[in-house]
Order: structure tokens, then sequence, then C-alpha cells
């Protein structure tokens, strides 16, 4: 029983190395040719690295999380009585032909080994390496990501046939095709197999949008399944619905239309959905088989269990193996569009600012009763007053003592630039994903003027009206998560802006006061800033005159 | 927590509607791709506006003309008078009814308009500017990018296409009459293209070509077909000379001088000049260097096999991209652009790109010539069926030509294709689609074709390839 190493094969586009995420299988494992051992990461791709021969894990000689560079030996393995015999035993250098010494169990440390010199000696069958194959032959191929130029023609003068490719596909233990890419960004991929969760439509790219009426079809399919459980809620067919990104994520791949699900929830006087009502209503006609099922197999994962891979050079192989467990219900959704902007945005944020996140909460017992007072003149002049309008108040006040939270800094011209305005963004969660339209000048105007126009700028971002102009030129930054929940947070500063603050929910907590617990209204701060540019005392400094204005609202007069 | 600001936001933005872009536009739409295409002037780009549409619409109108005025032999006795006004304005319904069907398309398949000129913000923006001044600009916003802007006629020093004696193609092809003497710059595939238009029409053409032959990249005996044939129908030509200026001739028209390399020169009278030397790339202003794609030293943008640039998102199709410069290899560009952005396994893969020249008789190549097929490592075999062997040919009256195949000796798989002739344009086909399918000689033989018909010459060829002709004598 021969020892083949086996070393990490070119993956491909240039990649000189790649960090072994996870190992798929362990010593003493049987693997069969084909199946996946283990993952690797390149700059590129996370890619799976499929076992080139039947037998048993001998040994793997690097860590998880070790970076290892291509045509280094990872692992080996010990094949069955396939050998020619003849070879030295111990040398075990993972030639092709190696021996079968069924004594050998030494490890293999020859950096020599060339396990994949097999099918480098397959030659074109034709000069310049030109292959004779009909267009949807080459295409079979890219798609099954078989080279080629390494598949045996079967018809005259050695054509191939669709046939013939796959055929190689299936049988491609000797081919230098590599491991099979999972999710190359660029590459053209395999095409993704349907999972359970797909809703069966024929747009596949868009994250963004989907045309040809393909997301109104998934939802009254859902509706419709829906009607059928006994206990199920009917569809509430809204016109517009308020809910976190996250929550329409979970209803795009539920195959749920977000406008239909019940809830008793609202906000700024539209309905508001949670992912649990989303879930909820697109369970409801489940059978309790299916239900509890769904929740064994993810509350049990099998430990080294191998990933099914979606690929289809790994179908061959699974296909082999028992199905009983392991069938992915993962989703794979395009990163694009929006998303991938606010992607990219928070990218560069997060890895070009060094963020500082400071917490403080503040008794907001006067700006309760503040705003209680000037509610109904407000609503005679037809606004409604929220609490945000004193919150940007108050940071004007804090910017003015604190103007380098105001701020740009200019890495190129090796500047900071302290601004001169006061624009403020508010982040709005939108269909389309987060927005963060700017109020101008806000130490200029009134509250109400405030309340109308973030009001405004809210509903036309929901709407995707806003212009471009008005998302631009932001100085500073404001989150209020607290409108969907929870206390604190570390914000994303809004880069190249400096500083962001993030507002929790207003309720009632316990405060301290003159020795006794109390409860008070009490408003979490979440403040973060680009360290490079600010400094945590100065953070904590602003976050306090911020605090004073809204503890003592009436010093908003004073600005 | 934020995106900035969104401006009109796109998943694939195509920039220019010749047959690189609005193919890849469809294609995007159909692939479900929220699509934008922007186009400056006309869709359908050059080929529809003023190339390969309107020179073939003139081709077959002069053709025609001629034809009859020259049928004694078959009994026939005319001499039809050519309205060029007329003539220009059927072209011009023709390339309407064309034009208006891309845009059709396109709205059908759901992509989205705009009319403007496109340039580069940024690596994911764009701006678009409206025609006419203050008509304002705006920003799009795209994931990937194909530019497809095209190419634009050559102008050479001295002769400025906004004088009115001096022609580029688009001009000739709009001519609202044939000017009595035709000075051709350049012997290529548009110089002779139009050069049998206008001799045809009655011009006096005389074709002035820098190297000592015409249609450079064909092989000898093709090109002597067509300099032959152009030479009867009066077409002078001068080699070893370039253009270097013009002057005011004392009978009204004008002199077109030449230089030839040692310094000789020679003028020659004539009322219009066209300048036919090449085409080059539009990329100004683009600021493709905003996207971070640049071009090399023609000006041509550098893509691989999926017609990615150096910038993976941004793909570039057409004329833009480099050789060939044919609408049809624009087409299946901007298919494979559109196919990759989706996520399709596509590639351009193509064994070969058939190339027609609409000359009399025509051309139409494809794949390796002989003695390319042996430099690159073949053992060529090669079959040949001269027209005047053909029946259909000898009853069309068009006799001169004919086709070769190009196979591997050892394997018999079809390589390459030449033929000239008449309707060598529509045969190539043929050739094509052996070759991509990786057929052999043996099955383009024992292929049977309809009696009689120009198409069997093809098979006739392949058969004498294997020394099994029954028209030719086997070589
Ligand atoms: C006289 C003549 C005859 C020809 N005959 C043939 C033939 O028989 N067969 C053949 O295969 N080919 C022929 N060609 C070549 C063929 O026309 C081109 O190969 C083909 O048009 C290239 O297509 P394209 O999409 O790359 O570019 P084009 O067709 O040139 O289209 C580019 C488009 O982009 C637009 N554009 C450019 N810049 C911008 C911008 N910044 N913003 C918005 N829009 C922009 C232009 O207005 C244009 O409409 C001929 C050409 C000529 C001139």
């Amino acid at each position: 029983m021969p020892v083949k190493e086996f070393k990490l094969p070119d993956v491909g586009e240039g990649v000189a190395e790649g960090e072994l995420v996870t190992w798929l299988v362990a010593p003493g494992d049987r693997v069969e040719e084909d199946q996946a051992v283990a993952e690797v990461e390149t700059d590129k791709a996370l890619v799976e690295v499929p076992s080139r021969y039947d037998g048993t894990v001998e040994e793997l000689f690097v860590e998880e999380g070790e970076i290892v560079p291509v045509g280094d030996v990872i692992i080996s393995f010990r094949v069955g009585e396939d050998g020619d015999g003849g070879g030295t035993e111990g040398e075990a250098t993972g030639e092709p032909t190696g021996d079968s010494d069924a004594g050998a169990t030494e490890s293999a440390t020859g950096a020599s080994a060339e396990a994949e010199s097999e099918a480098d000696a397959e030659e074109p069958a034709t000069p310049s390496g030109r292959t004779f194959a009909p267009p949807s032959a080459r295409r079979l191929a890219r798609e099954l990501g078989v080279d080629i130029a390494a598949v045996d023609g079967s018809g005259p003068g050695g054509r191939i046939s669709e046939a013939d490719v796959r055929a190689h596909a299936e049988d491609d233990g000797d081919s230098d095709d590599g491991p099979s890419v999972k999710s190359a960004s660029d590459a053209p991929d395999p095409k993704p197999a349907p999972t359970p969760t797909d809703s069966g439509s024929s747009g596949r790219k868009s994250a963004v949008k989907k045309r040809g009426g393909s997301g109104a079809g998934s939802g009254s399919e859902a509706a419709a399944t829906a009607s059928t459980g006994a206990a199920a809620p009917g569809p509430a067919g809204r016109e517009t619905t308020l809910a976190t990104p996250a929550t329409r994520k979970v209803a795009r791949e539920l195959g749920v239309d977000i406008d239909d699900v019940p809830t008793d929830e609202t906000r700024d006087g539209e309905a508001f959905v949670t992912g649990e009502d989303v879930r909820a209503y697109a369970e409801a006609p489940e059978s309790a088989g299916e239900a509890a099922e769904a929740s064994a197999d993810a509350s049990a994962p099998e430990p080294k269990s191998v990933d099914v891979s979606t690929s289809a050079d790994a179908a061959g192989a699974t296909g082999a193996s028992p199905a009983s467990e392991s069938v992915s219900t993962d989703e794979t959704v395009p990163y694009r569009g929006v998303r991938r902007t606010i992607g990219k945005q928070m990218e560069r944020s997060k890895y070009t600012a060094p963020h500082v996140t400071h917490h403080d909460t503040v008794a907001v017992d006067a700006l309760v009763e503040a705003r209680e007072e000037l509610k109904p003149r407000a609503e005679e002049q037809g606004v409604n007053l929220t609490y945000m309008p004193f919150v940007m108040k108050a940071i004007v006040a804090g910017l003015k003592e604190y103007p380098s939270l105001n701020s740009e800094l200019r890495e190129d011209e090796e500047e900071i630039v302290l601004k001169g305005d006061y624009n403020l963004g508010i982040a709005v969660a939108t269909d389309a994903g987060l927005m963060v339209p700017v109020v101008e000048n806000v130490d200029e105007k009134g509250l109400f003027e405030l309340a109308e126009e973030v009001r405004d700028l809210a509903s036309r971002a929901r709407e995707r009206e806003l212009k471009p102009a008005e998302m631009k030129g932001g100085t500073f930054s404001i989150t209020n998560f607290g409108a969907i929940g929870g206390e604190y947070a570390t914000p994303i500063i809004n880069y190249p802006e400096t500083a962001i603050l993030g507002l929790g929910a207003i309720e009632e907590r316990p405060v301290a006061r003159d020795g006794e617990v109390v409860a008070a209204p009490t408003l979490p701060l979440s403040l973060s800033i680009d360290h490079r540019v600010i400094d945590g005392a100065v953070a904590a400094e602003f976050a306090n005159t911020v605090m004073e204005h809204l503890e003592h609202p009436l010093l908003l007069l004073t600005h | 927590m934020v995106v900035g600001d969104i401006a009109t936001g796109t998943e694939v933005l195509v920039i220019g509607a010749g047959p690189g872009g609005y193919v890849a536009a469809i294609r995007a739409a159909q692939e479900g791709l929220d699509t934008t295409l922007v186009e400056k002037d006309a869709y359908g780009g050059a080929c529809l506006n003023r190339g390969c549409i309107p020179s073939k619409a003139l081709i077959t109108g002069s053709g025609l003309a001629h034809e009859a005025g020259n049928a004694e032999s078959m009994g026939i006795h005319a001499d039809p008078a050519v309205d060029m006004g007329k003539m220009v304005e059927w072209k011009d319904g023709v390339v309407d009814r064309l034009t208006g069907g891309v845009e059709k398309l396109c709205k059908a398949n759901g992509v989205n308009l705009i009319e403007g000129t496109a340039s580069f913000a940024d690596a994911h923006t764009a701006r678009v500017a409206h025609g006419g001044e203050g008509q304002g600009s705006e920003s799009i916003e795209f994931e990937h990018a194909i530019v497809a802007t095209g190419s634009r006629p050559i102008q050479i020093p001295g002769f400025d296409f906004a004088e009115d004696h001096v022609w580029s193609s688009a001009e000739a092809l709009d001519a609202k009459t044939v000017p009595d003497r035709l000075g051709i710059v350049g012997g290529g595939y548009i110089g002779m293209e139009l050069a049998t238009t206008y001799a045809k029409l009655g011009s006096d053409v005389t074709v002035v070509e820098m190297l000592d032959d015409i249609l450079d990249p064909y092989e000898d005996d093709v090109k002597r077909i067509v300099r032959k044939r152009a030479e009867e129908l009066g077409v002078e030509f001068h080699f070893g000379e370039g253009a270097s200026e013009w002057s005011e001739g004392a009978d009204g028209g004008y002199l077109l001088h030449t230089e030839t390399e040692d310094g000789d020169e020679s003028t020659y009278g004539v009322d219009k000049v066209l300048v036919a030397v090449g085409r080059r790339p539009v990329t100004d202003g683009l600021d493709l260097e905003q996207a971070g794609v640049e071009t090399d030293d023609r000006g041509f943008i550098e893509t691989d096999d999926r017609t990615r640039t150096a910038v993976d998102h941004v793909h570039a199709v057409g004329d833009v991209a480099g050789d060939p410069m044919l609408a049809h290899a624009a087409s299946k560009e901007g298919i494979v652009a559109a196919e990759v952005i989706a996520g399709e396994p596509a590639a351009l893969d193509q064994q070969a790109i058939p190339a027609a020249v609409f000359t009399d008789p025509e051309i139409g190549t494809v794949g390796l010539t002989e003695d390319e097929a042996e430099a690159e490592g073949f053992d060529p075999v090669v079959g040949e069926m001269p027209f005047n062997a053909s029946g259909r040919a000898m009853t069309t009256g068009h006799t001169e030509g004919f086709v070769r195949l190009v196979a591997d000796d050892e394997t018999g798989f079809v390589l390459g294709a030449q033929i000239v002739g008449p309707e060598a344009s529509e045969l190539i086909a043929e050739a094509a689609l052996a070759i991509e399918m990786g057929a052999t000689l043996e099955d383009v033989a024992a292929t049977v074709h309809t009696h009689p018909t120009l198409a069997e010459a093809v098979m006739e060829a392949a058969e004498n390839a294997r020394g099994q002709a029954i028209h030719t004598l086997n070589r």
C-alpha cells in the first residue's frame, strides 16, 4: 500500500499561495477520489481541494490557518492495492506508479513529490495545442471546469464530443484540473445548483432587481402555499412595508413578499416587519415533520462530514456517497449592486480608519418633557416632532466645541480639514439598503424645520427618490438603530467623515439617583471616531457635551 | 454605516450601440441584468449607419445597374440610368428600418436607452453628457461596463474630411451624385469595395496604394482575381505611391498628388478624393484612465478571452478592442461580455472568425491558409474547386474564382477556407461551420449538397482534397 503525497495545486489566476482554512478530513479517514479534503482560501476565492486518490488519509502536513505556497505538500494518502509493485520501500515520493509495499508507514517528506506530473504527460492531440471540438463541447468543458486539451476525443480524427467531455469530468482523477472553484468572484463559475430554497425564478443574477416579475411571482407562490395552511394568516398585501435590510434578505431567501407579512407593529406610521414575522409567515403552512427535520439538521452537524460542494466536479463524488445527511440548505446570494456598494464603503471605512467606539447613556427626563410640550405645537404646524432634531442640535453644540469631530482627513495632502458647515447625515434603512441623506446647516435651522426635513429626506430615501446631491456633503453622521431596537452598537464611520453617533432606543431603564435605583427614560449613545484624527479623551468630552445638552435641553437655546 | 451618493444605478453599462454594444446590451438584459445602453449618435453604430449595410446597399444597387447594362451575351440590351439621389434615399430607408429595429429590440428586451456621450468618472461611475449645449448630464453608477465605442476613419495629413471634396467612407456612402473622377487613397477592403461600386456607377476610379498590391492580408491568387476584375471595370491602380496633398486643378476639379518612397511624384486629376487608409479606435473623451483602463500604443483596449480589460469589471468589445475589426466579431464579443458578466462560462473560444470582402467577385475567408497551417505545425492538404467548373456559376455568368479548403492531412480536420467568386460571402459560412464543429474533409464531402448551386463547390473542394473529386482533376 503506497503512500501518495499531494501538493497544493495551482488554483489558477496567478495565485501563488493560499491559506488552509479547514481540513475536511483527518488522518485515518477514508477518502474517495475527488472528495474534497481541504478548503483553501486565496485572495481570489475559497476553493476546495479534491483528493486525487481513493485511500486513507495518512498525514496532514499543514495546520489550519497556515499560509501554504502552491506546490507544497499538504497531505499524504495511503492508497489501495493498485500499485504496480517494484518501488523502493520508504521512498514514498508520490510518483503515480508508486510501490505497493504493505509495510510502508513512514510519513512522506519528499519535497520533490510530483503527484501532478501524470496529467502533464498527456499530450495534446494536435500541433499547436488546438483541439477539435464543437462549440457546445468547448462550452461544456468550461462549465465543468475541464481542460479540453486533456480530453480524449472519441470522434473521427480524435474529435471531442460532449459525451467525451462528460466522461472526462467524471473520471478526472488523473487530470490537472485543479480544485473546484466554489466562489471565485470574477471567473465564470460553474452555475450554482438550484437549492431547496430557490424560489424557482429564472433570474438568478441580480440582487438588486429581478426583472420579469419573478419577485412578484415568488411572492404570490408563497402566498398561495400560505393560504393552504389552516392556521396561516392570509397575506397582508400592503403597498409598502418598513423592515431592516436583514429582514428583507430573509424574506427574499424564503420567497416571501414582505408586503404580505402580517404585523401589528408600526414605525413612523408604517407597518414594520421583523425577521421573526417573516419566518413565522413563511413556515406557517409547513408540516411539523419538515420543521423538525430542518431543525435537527441545523442542530446536529456532522463534525467532520464533507461539505457538499455545489460544483459539478464534486457532484459525481457525492452522488456515490449515501445521500442521507448533508444535503446543503445553503443559498448563494449574489454580492452585487447596492449590497456591494455598501460593502465596499464599509470595508473602506473600517479598514482605513481605526475605529474606536465610546459608549455612554444619558437620562433624558427633561428632553422627554420638552418634546411632550412642543409636540402639540409642532402638530399645529403639521410637523411630527421626534427626538432627532434635539439630538442634532445637541451634536452641533458638541461639534462647535470639538471641531475635530466635524472633519475630514485628507491622507494624500497630509491635512485634516475642519469643516465650517454642520451638515448631518442621517442613516436610513431602505429596500435597496442603507442610504444617508444629509441635512445641511443644522446650526441654522429650527427644531420643527429639522423635523420636517428629516422626515422628508427619510421618506424619499425609502422611495429611492433622493437626488445624489442630497446624499453629499455630510460632515458628521447619525445612525438611529434604536428605532429598530437595541442599546449599543459599534457604528462604522461614514468615511471620509471622522465620527458617527449611534442612538439606542429611548426607554425607561434603571438609573441610580440619590442612592436609589429608579426608572428613568435614557438614551444610550455609541460614538465611533477615527482614532487617527480624534483622541479618545476628546471623543468622551464631545459625548459629555452632547449629553449635557440632552439632559438639559434648555441649553439648546444658547446655540 | 453608509453608502455615499447613489446616482442612477445599473448593473451593466454599455457604451456605444454598434453591433458590439447593442448585442451585448440585449444579451445582458436577457440574462436578467439591469442594463443601460448609452449611444451618442445613432443606434446600430458604424455598421448600420455608415459601414456594412450602406455599403452593401450601394454595392448591390451599382452591381444591378452594371449587370443589366452588360448582359448582351444573355440577350439583354439595356442602358440603365442611375438616379444616385434616389439610390441613396433607398439605402437610407434600409438603414432607418434596421436602426429602428435595433432600438425596438433593445426596448423590448428591457434595455434602458440613454442618448448622450459617456465618459468614465471613476471605476464604477460614468457621466453621460446629453447632446447639445446646456442639455445637462447625469451620472450612472455601474457594476460592470462594456466599452463598445467602435472606430472612426483615419485622417491623413493634408486631407481634411471637413473639405467638401475629401471623403471618408461615410461621405462616399451618402453622395447625392456620382463624381466623374474619384481618387481613392488606400486599396484595403473598404477602398476596394467603394472602388468597385463607383466604377460600376460610371466614375473613373484611380486607386493609389502605398504597398505593391491591394487587399494586403489576402493570398496572391485571391488578390489577383479581384484586381484583374477591377481593372476590367476601368479602375486604375498606382502601387507604391502615397498620397501627399491635393491642389486645385485647372478644370475646376482637383489634383491628387502622390509620392513614392524614392520621392518620385505624380498627380492625378480627380473630382473627389476618398481616403480609406484604415480605422482607428474611438477612445478620446472616454476618460478611460479614470476607470483604470489603458490603451495600447495604437489606442486599442487590450482584453482577454473573456473580453475583460485590465480592470476586471470593465469589458471592451468590437473595433475598440482591436482586430478583427468586423461587425460579427464585435457581436460575438458583445455576447461573451454579457454572458461573462452574468457568470456564464462563456469565452471567445471560436476557432476562427470569417471575413468577407464585397468586391467583384467577392472574397470569403475563414481560418488558416495553407502557409499558416504549415506554420502552426500541421501537415496541410488542400482541395480546390474552380468556379469555371461549376454549372451554377456558369448560369450566373460569373465563373471567375475558386473554393479552396485547407485541412490537416493526418486527421482530416478542416482548418481553413479561401473562397473568391460569386456569393463567396455566403459560401464561407459553411466552411466556418465545418471548422467550428471540428468537421473533417470526409464530413464535408459526404454531406449531400443541392444541385445546381454554388455551394456544391465547397463539397467538390473537399472531395478534391481527398483525391476523389468528380468534376475536377484530382491533384
Ligand atoms: C464602409 C465600411 C464598410 C464596412 N463593411 C463591413 C462588412 O461588410 N462586414 C463587417 O463585418 N464589418 C464591416 N465594417 C466594419 C464594421 O462597421 C465595424 O467592425 C463595426 O461597426 C464595429 O462595431 P462596434 O460595435 O465595435 O463599433 P461601431 O459600430 O463603430 O459603434 C460604436 C458606437 O459607439 C458610439 N460611441 C462612441 N463613443 C461613445 C461615447 N463616448 N458615448 C456614447 N456612444 C459612443 C458611436 O456613436 C457608435 O454608434 C465596415 C466599416 C465601414 C466603415
